[in-house]
């Protein structure tokens, strides 16, 4: 159960586990150190769920409590790793079952794109252009032109001006390029 | 380039859709409401703004209907030639989850705009039911009642698929947990789970995306 450190949001993890416990169900609850960051909170459920599963646990997801953004983590962490997920409805507890699949995206990129983004993802703190990309990872100029292309069309990387040579073009990967390439 | 769309989540308040307005660019503007937001005076602000604005009314707390309107809408933007980016900032947390749902399904592009903002990790064009082959999705259209193993084979034989290809498919489904195999006195059977069910009128028949 993840929840927010706002005050409302603990009281109702102290009734939830209360009432898990009366049950005999056992829950382990999980305070977000930033409830609105999105990309870290997907982060964190991922490496939950593949804990619990490498534990031997099956594994689902409720979606419906939380913020907005903890609902959209939950959602991105159950399709990067193929959990059934539910929405449970507030007023009539209805369990609404949500139609995903896993997406691995990564294998949708090609073994030289995904070596490219795996670089720039590795290397975040550096800014590189397209010809130091091409050198650092060995390949021809052009053939970088190409994976670069390709990676833009499928908003894996984003094109910046570099700040000390206005006619330069620094790449790097976009944001949470972290969680398909993992 | 094509022309260039933003599908934005709605509710009441015109606010929570304006940094997404302001931040993603677009030449065309669908709106994803409640029936009852249409009609407030926050609608009538934004359209004032956006006199070329298209509302999709929707229940925004029934959740397959969102998703089934917000599915419907990327789709017929697709169609038209048209990429889409999704905001999911405004309206009831069921609409935006429907509609998140949806760009995930369709590939396309989903941002949070409250105010800062956040794009959500997917490539573009690659789509949920991408992850199934053309056969599996065949057999999976068949298969909607427990049915022996060799009933399914015949009756997917009309669309050219050999015995290999569909307890190939078979596999496939039960693989993503979307049909379970067992055993009727001793022939095999496959069932379709609760999730295919909610699944299938998602996905798109083979060569009609």
């Amino acid at each position: 159960m993840y929840h927010s450190d706002h005050a409302k949001s603990r009281e109702a993890r102290a009734k939830v586990i209360e009432f898990t416990r009366g049950l005999g169900v056992h829950a382990t609850a999980v305070e977000l150190d930033d409830a609105f960051n999105l990309l870290e909170i997907a982060e964190r459920m991922r490496a939950d769920v593949r804990r619990e599963r490498s534990a031997g646990a099956t594994v689902r997801f409720n979606i419906a409590g939380g913020t907005r953004l903890m609902s959209s983590a939950a959602l991105l962490a159950c399709i990067l790793e193929g959990i059934p997920a539910t929405y449970v409805h507030d007023d009539t507890y209805e369990e609404i079952p949500l139609p995903l699949l896993r997406i691995a995206y990564g294998e949708r990129l090609t073994p030289k794109q995904r070596e490219v983004l795996g670089f720039l993802v590795k290397n975040r703190e550096k800014s590189f252009t397209e010809t130091a990309l091409a050198k650092a990872l060995g390949v021809h100029k052009a053939t970088m032109n190409h994976h670069v292309r390709e990676l833009g069309m499928r908003g894996a990387i984003e094109r910046v001006r570099d700040p000390d040579d206005g006619r330069a073009l620094l790449i790097r990967a976009a944001p949470g390029m972290e969680l398909l390439l993992g | 380039m094509g022309t260039r769309a933003l599908v934005a989540t709605f509710g009441f308040d015109e606010r929570r859709v304006l940094p997404a307005l302001r931040l993603l660019a677009y030449d065309e503007l669908v709106l994803l409401a409640g029936r009852d937001s249409v009609k407030a005076p926050g609608f009538e602000r934004l359209r004032a703004l956006e006199p070329g604005l298209r509302a999709v009314p929707v229940d925004p707390f029934d959740l397959r209907a969102c998703l089934d309107a917000a599915t419907a809408t990327l789709r017929d933007l697709r169609r038209r030639g048209h990429p889409a980016r999704v905001s999911v900032s405004g309206g009831t947390k069921i609409l935006a989850a429907a509609a998140l749902l949806a760009a995930f399904q369709e590939g396309a592009e989903a941002w949070y705009c409250d105010p800062e903002p956040v794009r959500l990790p997917v490539l573009h064009g690659v789509r949920i039911v991408d992850g199934l082959s053309d056969t599996a999705r065949d057999v999976a259209d068949f298969l909607r009642a427990p049915t022996t193993m060799d009933r399914l084979v015949a009756r997917v034989a009309h669309c050219g698929f050999d015995g290999r290809a569909t307890r190939a498919a078979v596999r496939e489904l039960v693989g993503h947990g979307l049909a379970e195999l067992g055993l009727d006195g001793g022939k095999p059977v496959v069932r379709p789970t609760r999730i295919l069910s909610t699944y299938r009128k998602h996905f798109p028949r083979p060569g009609k995306a």
